[in-house]
């Protein structure tokens, strides 16, 4: 068992009367990778400023390897933060900045800069400015630099939402073999669910200003905790507050079992295709909801539609699971 | 879009680059009697004149001297001022902004006369320390404005990286914000002088006439200096600025990550 | 906003400290304006306002200024407007700010040198065969009009309208004036509708900066100008510094009526610009 770098107890946050963060609590453990995800203005970024020092919480404590850190300012901090913009000095090159980084935190080393240049393959354009450089390249540059301090735990604000989706791809799969190869600890906060499930070794759903649920992909798929998280996961058709089905388990047309089986009607609205499946987008309005239904094939060619929903499949969720 | 730059450049020449010209022809040459038909008469008299003046030296290094200290403190205001307006949150920004306006809305004149008395009670009528604490009412709310502006365009999220990253405040400053900052010291360089050059009424008011600045020196040439010697004086006012911005334009270069102009960027 | 610490507040210190300077200045000002001395009296007021010599020069003062200023603008946001993508070369914008580089009174002597009766100008058209005589050119500089006391400042002044309105010319994104276009708006909405707005807090602060420094600017008036009608800043100088200090409780009356004006002014200025600017915001979030 890993020992626990950084401990989060009861964290809350308000600006006005607006309550950010509700009692957040959580640790990392040595080496791990934490997704956070959530919907757009949840107030991740809010969580990060706050981990990272930039802002003061409201209520609630962090400990880093069992020492209180709730007071010391973020320059004193061992955590680090790239950001969605790569926010490179533009009057330093791309190894001046990554020296700057280690150099503050008093942790230069010539060997170590030139092991982070190689890591992210920018030796050959160490002399450049940023500005000559390519979107990508900015952000990695902007990693090593956080990397060059050599900090207990990295965190991550959407560092690729600003990249075109072919780079953002690429990328996301480098940092994490990174960050698995440098044993980093890191908490990397997203909108993206599947980006979520790349780079983390858990996953929490934030919403509301708390983890809804954290867990491994596959647990929060298969026992998500409440309607939030299934219908952040959008694996599932959510019935009412206490049942769920899969959507896997949902027929277009009656089963052949003979156990009892639930309909609803639906009009299909778009039929689209993703990952080589056709997917048909189904407005329900008995449920008040619209699904994205993977279907085998277009059988169908009426836009009224049946679901049928085998009883025995339907799943309640686990409510107050960790309360 | 072409005739567009005829007209730019008849306007220019008109009004900006003949006017300079003119000042330059008459202070190498003779007062001029066009009128009688007479032509140029190149000579260097007017600036032998002007510069065998012991006055004109002296004024000059206390115009100098003082120019560079209310410029050291107007940098010093101007960036803390600017910084603090640009990442301390608070209500009410407009109207203070507006305050630090204030000083160049209201008559600095006003100000002199209200703080003689203070000045004469502190030891500072008649020093030049007086005369460049004046000298910063005129001169700091620009600066405050332009650094302002400056911090402004940098951001806030950019301001916080070297602070994430672990720098201190005055490292933060020198490695980061100044190079970041050089063109508004530069701009700020050429107000600055500038205006305490033109500064004749409230140096005269606080330095009581015995801190003599050139704007002192030159009103008294008009009465009995011919046309030669008053073009070449006029042109010795934008020597100056012009001598200093080099000076600061060489500072700039012992700030961190400067590079020489002439070495190459890679 | 939990963040303002005391950290914070040391960065506004030496900007507090300095404000002391114009505060101080100006209070003692107004204090000495009622007699602060020699026992409190709304004297000094009294007799500055019943002086026809002040009452003729605060009239004078205004109106040049009025002058001055409402010319610089105008001609500066013609010209930028005119020239701004020519402006963004080195050269040219240099050449634009050389009245810059020199003091106003040193202006003050280019337009004498150049515009009165005795200058180059006169000279070259008595040559020239134009004017039979220089005397016959028209009094440009110490006029009773105030003619070259508004040339100096314009021509001073138009640089800085320039440097000012020029980054705001250069910030219009060309989106909005093809928004204007196909919107089928005329060259006058697209100045209206796009520029306007943009321009108008840069013009609202240009203006009075420049309106307060000709209205109370002491330099270029006693350089150019005559002794009748004379500018306040000469008169309450000449008060000041006159042979007795009899006079100095007008000189401060006379500054602090114009320091009056210029007050009410910004406060109209600031407080429509502000209304305007919480009226946009609020617009934008609802």
């Amino acid at each position: 068992m890993s020992p626990t770098t950084l401990e989060v107890k009861q964290l809350k946050k308000s600006f006005q009367e607006d309550l950010i963060l509700n009692g957040l609590s959580f640790q990392l453990k040595k080496g791990e990778i934490l997704s956070v995800v959530g919907p757009s203005g949840s107030g991740k970024t809010t969580l990060l400023r706050v981990l990272a020092g930039l802002e003061t919480p409201t209520h609630g404590s962090l400990w880093m390897n069992g020492k209180d850190i709730t007071a010391t300012k973020a320059n004193r901090r061992d955590i680090s933060l790239v950001f969605q913009q790569p926010l490179l000095f533009p009057h330093m090159t791309v190894e001046e900045n990554i020296v700057y980084g280690a150099k503050v935190s008093k942790k230069y080393n010539k060997q170590k800069v030139e092991r982070l240049l190689e890591a992210i393959g920018m030796s050959r354009y160490r002399n450049h400015f940023p500005a000559e450089i390519s979107g990508g390249q900015q952000q990695r540059t902007a990693l090593a630099r956080a990397m060059a301090t050599e900090p207990e735990v990295i965190l991550f604000d959407e560092p690729f939402s600003s990249l075109d989706p072919s780079l953002r791809q690429d990328l996301r799969y480098w940092v994490r073999d990174f960050l698995v190869e440098q044993k980093t600890t890191a908490l990397f906060v997203t909108h993206d669910m599947e980006e979520a499930m790349i780079m983390g070794d858990q996953i929490a759903v934030f919403q509301d200003g708390t983890f809804q649920q954290i867990g491994e992909a596959s647990v929060l798929h298969h026992h998500p905790a409440n309607q939030k998280v299934a219908s952040f996961m959008g694996g599932h058709l959510i019935l009412n507050e206490n049942e769920f089905v899969p959507l896997g388990d949902i027929q277009l047309s009656p089963g052949h079992g003979d156990g009892e089986v639930r309909t609803f009607q639906g009009r299909m609205e778009h039929l689209t295709y993703q990952h080589g499946h056709p997917v048909a987008h189904i407005n329900v309005p008995a449920l008040g909801s619209r699904v994205a239904l993977p279907v085998q094939q277009v059988t169908t060619d009426t836009e009224e539609v049946t679901l049928h929903i085998p009883t025995s499949r339907i799943q309640r969720f686990e409510v107050n699971q960790h309360e | 879009m072409k005739q567009n730059s005829h007209i730019f450049l008849v306007l220019t020449l008109l009004f900006f680059l003949i006017p300079l010209l003119v000042l330059v022809a008459q202070s190498f040459s003779a007062p001029w009697r066009f009128q009688t038909g007479a032509g140029l008469d190149w000579e260097l008299r007017s600036y032998e004149q002007l510069l065998q003046n012991p006055m004109l030296w002296k004024a000059t290094f206390t115009s100098i001297c003082i120019g560079f200290v209310v410029l050291l403190l107007n940098v010093l205001i101007g960036v803390f001022t600017g910084k603090a307006l640009t990442t301390v949150p608070f209500k009410g920004k407009p109207w203070v902004e507006a305050l630090l306006l204030s000083p160049i809305l209201i008559p600095v004149l006003a100000i002199a006369m209200g703080l003689h008395i203070f000045m004469i009670r502190a030891g500072l009528a008649d020093t030049a320390l007086g005369v460049i604490i004046i000298h910063l009412v005129p001169t700091v709310p620009y600066s405050i404005k332009v650094f302002h502006n400056s911090y402004q365009q940098i951001g806030r999220a950019m301001l916080e990286q070297p602070h994430i990253l672990g720098s201190g405040f005055f490292r933060q400053l020198f490695t980061v914000e100044l190079p970041l900052l050089k063109p508004a010291l530069r701009s700020v360089t050429f107000l600055t002088i500038v205006i305490s050059l033109s500064q004749y009424a409230i140096t005269a008011v606080i330095g009581g006439g015995r801190v003599l600045t050139l704007p002192l020196v030159f009103f008294p040439f008009l009465e009995n200096a011919d046309a030669s010697v008053m073009s070449a004086f006029s042109l010795w006012f934008a020597v100056i600025p012009v001598w200093m911005y080099i000076l600061v334009e060489a500072a700039i270069l012992l700030l961190p990550y400067s590079r020489l102009p002439w070495r190459n960027k890679r | 906003m939990k963040s303002f610490n005391l950290k914070h507040s040391l960065l506004f210190l030496p900007a507090v400290l300095f404000m002391l300077l114009p505060l101080y200045g100006l209070l003692t000002a107004v204090l000495n304006s009622f007699g602060r001395h020699r026992g409190w009296t709304l004297d000094y007021y009294r007799q500055i306002f019943e002086s026809n010599r002040f009452v003729t020069s605060l009239v004078f003062s205004l109106q040049t200024a009025l002058i001055a200023t409402l010319l610089s603008i105008l001609i500066g946001i013609a010209f930028t407007r005119s020239f701004y993508p020519i402006l963004e070369k080195m050269a040219p914008r240099v050449s634009v700010w050389i009245p810059m580089l020199f003091p106003h009174f040193v202006w003050g002597y280019m337009v004498i040198l150049l515009l009165s009766e005795t200058g180059v100008a006169a000279q070259l058209l008595t040559a020239a065969g134009w004017i039979a005589d220089p005397q016959q050119f028209p009094i440009l500089t110490r006029d009773p009009d105030g003619i070259g006391i508004i040339l100096t400042y314009v021509w001073k002044e138009v640089p800085l309208v320039i440097l000012m309105l020029l980054p705001v010319y250069a910030s219009i994104r060309p989106e909005y004036y093809a928004l204007v276009d196909t919107l089928g708006g005329s060259a006058w909405n697209r100045i209206t509708a796009v520029e306007l707005p943009h321009l108008l807090p840069v013009l609202m602060e240009t203006s009075l900066i420049i309106f307060s420094f000709t209205l109370s600017a002491y330099e270029v008036p006693a350089l150019l100008g005559t002794t009748f009608p004379e500018m306040v800043s000469v008169l309450s100088y000449d008060w000041f510094y006159g042979s007795s200090w009899q006079k100095r409780p007008l000189a401060f009356a006379a500054m602090v009526s114009i320091s009056l004006v210029l007050l009410v002014l910004s406060f109209i200025g600031y407080g429509y610009l502000n209304k305007a600017r919480w009226r946009a915001m609020r617009g934008s979030r609802s």
